[in-house]
């Protein structure tokens, strides 16, 4: 979901996650044995209490049981939030203090929360926001990975035109209202461009970045994929 | 039941002032009550509502008042008022535009003004009043204890069921719904037993330290612990041993001062020592 700011675009995924009052309708399928379809979300800055004493494993616990942590975490809830921590590779940050990771750290571990929902749909808010170029190349290639093994449907505002003409299969481009969508080489056109962002964004063709250089590397992301 | 629990404690714990019926009885109180308000102060903390414990607290003039007025017993009114003070201030922030600070403020003086009103109208209560201020937890009924072990195990349940999830819907609310936490259930019924809690502290410590027994414990326990779980437990201790200590020290002939500010002196001191040991472990580190 592309837009310029002030477009809504964190409003409607606020809109579909249930969080925010709207008029209109979100239809939505049903997710498997037509329960609730299952979504993860990574919110676009966790704004927290640093000063929590929670550790990372904490985070990753507390929603798997009900037993209250102070008596304890189960093994195997500590196991599987061991495995998901080694999926986004954050394995080493597992007795850090949330309040203490720097954003990419965080980015990662919001990953992994939100994967805990094993999520049919997995909603992400411009997660390469406040992280450096390194940070954002290598949450990309994570995302990559992990959408190809499980399989859910991801759902991206993105700022970085670049990141959504080499990853995305379908853009929906909206200023307020709806603009267009489609597949990213029909909807982010230079007129599209120009009438929503006021500019023209070279950004949009991959030719004419330098080096040809992008900023996350797909060459294994099969084509024509859905 | 109550009696053999006071003369347990009083074989417990074996001062000499700890075996005369009413301090047995002022004691169970505030093992009671202790524990309640730094479990709950965890969440008050997290989910920066010391201001809207601080509401509730001196909602208690005007509960009180509201007894006077319709002819009910206070001891009826108060908790039930400040309950229902609570439950208004969590449903007003939920369809209001206003802060949430705000919306407190406006309640506050409400319920303040309405009590100091009425009070103001009767010179009896007015001698009362210092009850209230500072607190009375020498002079609890049985009948007060019994309604504190109710509420006592209404929130050890709320506690065991809920701490996890209320630490999610503290970290971050959005997070915790879209991860379907039904966070408006919780935020009620925490907003409720923490009205409940605030209004029967306002016996042990009074209605200018409710906030200090909720908070002090959560603040150190913050600094002590390193994880979510240790935390609880650190609040449970520091607020346990400061209401004991708090009590003991001042019912001694050399300090002869109120019982409630000896406890939040004892809590404050508590702080002060957590706040040490943060920086030593800084310099540790560094």
């Amino acid at each position: 979901m592309v837009g310029p700011n002030g477009a809504g675009k964190t409003t409607l995924l606020l809109a579909l996650l249930g969080d925010v009052p709207y008029a209109g309708k979100i239809r939505m399928e049903a997710g498997a044995r037509g329960r609730r379809l299952r979504m993860g979300y990574v919110p676009q800055r966790l704004a927290f209490d640093r000063g929590l004493p929670m550790t990372v494993m904490d985070f990753l616990t507390m929603g798997g049981q009900r037993r209250p942590l102070w008596l304890g975490t189960r093994r195997r809830l500590r196991g599987e939030a061991m495995e998901l921590l080694e999926q986004v590779r954050a394995d080493a940050l597992a007795d850090r203090l949330l309040g203490a990771l720097s954003g990419g750290e965080l980015q990662r571990v919001l990953l992994a929360l939100a994967l805990q929902q094993d999520p049919e749909l997995l909603v992400l808010d411009e997660p390469s926001a406040g992280v450096d170029v390194q940070g954002g190349l290598i949450f990309c290639e994570l995302l990559e990975r992990l959408r190809r093994e499980r399989g859910f449907t991801q759902l991206m505002v993105s700022h970085d035109l670049a990141t959504v003409t080499h990853h995305a299969t379908h853009v929906i481009l909206i200023n307020r209202v709806f603009v267009a969508e489609g597949p990213p080489r029909a909807v982010l056109t230079h007129d599209n461009l120009s009438a929503v962002f006021g500019l023209h964004m070279g950004l949009a063709d991959a030719r004419s970045m330098p080096n040809g250089q992008t900023a996350c590397d797909c060459s294994t992301r099969p084509r024509g994929e859905p | 039941m109550l009696d053999a629990m006071c003369a347990g404690l009083g074989w417990l714990v074996p001062f000499e002032i700890l075996q005369v019926r009413f301090m047995q009885q002022a004691l169970l109180g505030l093992l009671l009550v202790s524990p309640m308000a730094a479990a709950m102060g965890v969440q008050v903390v997290n989910f920066r509502m010391a201001f809207f414990a601080d509401a509730i607290s001196h909602s208690a003039f005007a509960g009180v008042a509201l007894g006077l007025i319709l002819a009910v017993d206070p001891g009826w009114t108060m908790p039930l008022f400040g309950l229902g003070v609570g439950l208004a201030i969590m449903a007003m922030q939920r369809r209001s535009s206003l802060s949430s600070d705000t919306i407190i403020g406006v309640v506050f003086a409400a319920v303040m003004a309405f009590g100091l009103a009425i009070v103001s109208r009767d010179r009896g209560v007015a001698r009362d009043l210092q009850r209230f201020l500072y607190g009375d937890i020498l002079t609890i009924t049985s009948q007060d204890l019994t309604a504190l072990l109710v509420l006592f195990a209404g929130v050890a349940a709320f506690q065991v069921w809920s701490y996890n999830r209320l630490l999610y819907i503290g970290l971050s609310p959005a997070l915790a719904r879209a991860h379907r936490v039904k966070t408006v259930g919780y935020e009620y019924v925490f907003a409720g037993l923490l009205a409940l809690v605030v209004m029967f502290s306002v016996w042990a410590v009074g209605v200018l330290l409710v906030t200090a027994l909720l908070i002090v414990p959560a603040a150190t326990a913050r600094n002590f612990a390193r994880s979510a779980g240790p935390m609880f437990w650190w609040a449970l201790l520091v607020s346990v041993t400061s209401a004991v200590a708090g009590l003991v020290i001042s019912a001694q002939d050399w300090a002869g001062t109120a019982t409630g500010p000896t406890i939040v002196l004892c809590g404050v001191a508590w702080f002060g020592a957590s706040q040490v040991t943060v920086r030593l472990r800084r310099r540790i580190r560094a």
